[in-house]
């Protein structure tokens, strides 16, 4: 039964393979180049390789690959493997061959499985230790300057789930999926597609609503300062919403920034005065006159401060190990599923 | 026979443009809105859309989705749609009910790309409707720094083939690749996969060998001045420098080549330790001013001596509407070649 999954799925394993393996010896080739600028140089690293257009190119195919390759894992590996048995009608002489349904799906799954969370774990995984010392230099600096994806914070959702352990639970999940929604539908095409739009689905909404409850988040409170504030949102010159203000927390995923007072109150719509004392937008608030400074300490006896909810950039790996465990637990009721479904299969 | 067609058709119809009928919908409700608030205050337009989280995921699903429906339309409507026939042994009932080759393909893709580019032209035409109030601070803008997915301009390639009419021929090109990579292979899964290769490496060699190339680039070469030099690239604070970073084109422009050449023309990998006298010292530390700003006036006086001269090579903004015309021209013309092998393909099935 081994030995005819891996005849029925070797094409697929060869393609994909290979491409795992070209991306792993590009990322061999120049990871430790990246390494010894760093250490040559950690100040200028971060504009140095954002520079280098080949670093860059394979920081994003790696991003893309981690984000795309659980959705082709899902949809040719996953959802054809059973409803291409079932509509061509193959199944039927696999078990009157003397291997029972469970036997069959679960080897089918089994290996499926392995070579699914084998494939991503070697891309993220390469991935991530070529990445060492842009993270290292993004987590000191806070990074994202120039718009580029390289100084993206890890922790955050851009790239999170492209990088790390995750993308093995996201190719374990979305191969699952793909194999229950084969066994229920029953036909290729639309298994492939419902496999697809499922992924989507779930990355989507993982990080808003499963991943930020992994791990606590931490809240700490700013005051309101010259060096802090640079810049102001509002309706019409005489009313603020929002005072914008620089949190220095380098390398975190910050959930929400608000104005609070001392009691914890939220703060919808600051008092008229507000807007009479600060610095006009666009101007440099660096060095506040009296009417500024005298605004500032209003604000502070006040008691407005400003709230971040955040999670630091020393819970990625507590995050990385949760989500993947979430993961591979969904993986297993799936599965569960398609047993159940695979053995009512007329 | 285009009956038949639409009722194997249909389900795929009706899922891709549900899909797309609600992106439509959420950009039809919060267009208005970002056109008043550009008409309020068109200076400060760009620094508040980008702190609208809604506002910015909707801008990234209509980029997004500008790149990936092509090539699920190639992928769910055009590989099936022969290869699940050919599988499955029903082109043979079509083909005996006196109904040719020839017009059963010719339903099959002529259907089938009327579907495809209408998804593509609404796409692609309701998001530049949605961003043109974006497209017109960007192109308003002074400096050229981005630091959010706003201040791309929409000529660069991140947003080019997912907005204006370009994603009409992308979508068409994908739907044919699909037919044929079916009518070729033969079995569905395959020809997907293929597909959706076929699709990446296009996605790819257009940017990079062909949209440069549609339009003819404006080149300008300029002395190396002061106060024009933004940056040094080198590494380590021994090794050589590698590049310098000059004033570049206007920001709306999609710059193709920005390099320094010398005397001869040849590009320069690395410059002499005496360039970093042009910048000057880093800023915060005080040093006397007057010797600095004798050296390094001594040190762009030796940059012109010498011969180096900046060389910028790019597509002004005022070329993007002729860039999208040609490239969907381009796109149009490979799909109506691959009609033509799909055609020469199925007249040889047996």
């Amino acid at each position: 039964m081994i030995w005819l999954t891996w005849r029925q799925s070797r094409i697929q394993v060869a393609v994909a393979g290979s491409a795992a393996l070209a991306f792993a010896a590009a990322l061999l080739l120049t990871g430790p180049h990246l390494a010894d600028a760093y250490a040559q140089d950690a100040h200028s690293f971060l504009a140095w390789v954002s520079a280098q257009r080949s670093d860059r190119t394979l920081y994003d195919i790696g991003i893309l690959a981690g984000f795309v390759l659980p959705a082709l894992v899902g949809a040719f590996w996953g959802a054809p493997m059973v409803a291409r048995e079932i509509e061509a009608g193959t199944h039927r002489l696999v078990w009157t061959q003397s291997v029972t349904r469970d036997r069959w799906l679960g080897t089918k799954v089994g290996l499926g499985l392995l070579g699914a969370m084998v494939a991503a774990g070697v891309v993220a995984l390469g991935l991530s230790w070529w990445a060492h010392p842009i993270d290292q230099v993004v987590n000191l600096t806070g990074g994202s300057d120039g718009g580029n994806i390289l100084g993206v914070p890890r922790i955050l959702p851009d790239v999170f789930a492209a990088r790390g352990l995750a993308p093995i639970g996201y190719a374990a999940i979305a191969f699952a999926f793909g194999v229950l929604a084969g066994a229920v539908l029953r036909r290729t095409v639309p298994a492939m597609a419902v496999t697809v739009a499922a992924y989507v689905l779930l990355q989507v909404f993982m990080p808003g609503l499963v991943r930020t409850h992994l791990v606590g988040a931490h809240a700490t409170t700013t005051p309101i300062t010259a060096e802090t504030l640079h810049g102001f949102r509002g309706r019409g010159p005489d009313r603020i919403d929002d005072l914008l203000i620089d949190v220095d927390t380098p390398g975190a995923w910050v959930r929400s920034t608000r104005t609070v007072l001392a009691s914890g109150k939220k703060v919808g719509t600051y008092p008229f005065w507000v807007s009479t004392c600060l610095p006009p937008p666009g101007t440099e608030p660096a060095e506040p006159g009296a009417r500024e400074q005298s605004c500032f300490d209003r604000l502070a006896s006040a008691g407005y401060g400003e709230q971040v909810i955040y999670h630091p950039a020393s819970q990625y790996w507590a995050l990385q190990w949760r989500e993947t465990g979430v993961l591979l637990a969904g993986t297993g009721l799936l599965v569960a599923a398609s047993f159940w479904r695979v053995r009512r299969l007329t | 026979m285009i009956w038949l067609t639409w009722r194997q058709f249909r389900v795929n119809a009706l899922v891709v443009y549900a899909a797309l009928l609600a992106v439509v919908a959420a950009l039809a409700l919060t267009g208005p809105h970002l056109a008043d608030v550009y008409d309020q205050s068109a200076s400060t337009f760009l620094d508040w859309i980008a702190t609208r989280r809604l506002d910015q995921s909707l801008y990234v699903v209509g980029t997004v989705g500008g790149f990936v429906v092509p090539a699920l339309i190639g992928a769910f409507w055009g590989a099936p749609m022969i290869a699940r026939e050919l599988e499955a042994g029903t082109h043979r009932l079509a083909w005996s009910q006196t109904v040719t080759r020839d017009r059963w393909l010719a339903t099959k893709l002529g259907l089938g790309l009327v579907g495809a580019s209408t998804a593509g032209a609404v796409l692609g035409l309701a998001t530049t409707w949605w961003a043109h109030p974006v497209d017109k601070a960007v192109g308003a803008r002074t400096d050229s720094d981005v630091s959010s997915i706003f201040q791309v301009a929409r000529l660069s390639p991140q947003l080019f083939a997912s907005r204006g009419v370009a994603p009409i021929g992308y979508a068409a090109l994908a739907f044919v690749i699909g037919v044929l990579a079916g009518a070729v292979i033969r079995r569905t899964v395959p020809a997907m996969a293929v597909t959706l290769a076929a699709y990446v490496v296009i996605q790819i060699v257009m940017p990079n060998f062909v949209r440069p190339h549609l339009a003819t680039p404006v080149d300008t070469s300029t002395k190396i001045a002061a106060g024009s030099i933004h940056g040094i690239m080198g590494r380590g604070p021994d090794g050589p420098i590698e590049r310098i970073d000059v004033g570049s084109a206007h920001p709306g422009a999609w710059v193709l080549t920005n390099q320094t050449v010398d005397a001869n023309g040849a590009t320069v990998h690395s410059f002499g330790k005496w360039v970093t006298d042009c910048l000057g010292p880093p800023p915060g530390t005080d040093k006397g001013s007057q010797t600095d700003a004798a050296q390094k006036q001594a040190c762009y006086d030796r940059l012109a001596s010498e011969g180096y001269r900046q060389h910028l090579s790019y597509q002004p903004a005022g070329s993007y509407w002729a860039l999208q015309w040609r490239e969907t021209g381009v796109l149009l013309a490979g799909a109506a070649l691959l009609c033509g092998a799909c055609f020469w393909r199925v007249r040889r099935l047996s």
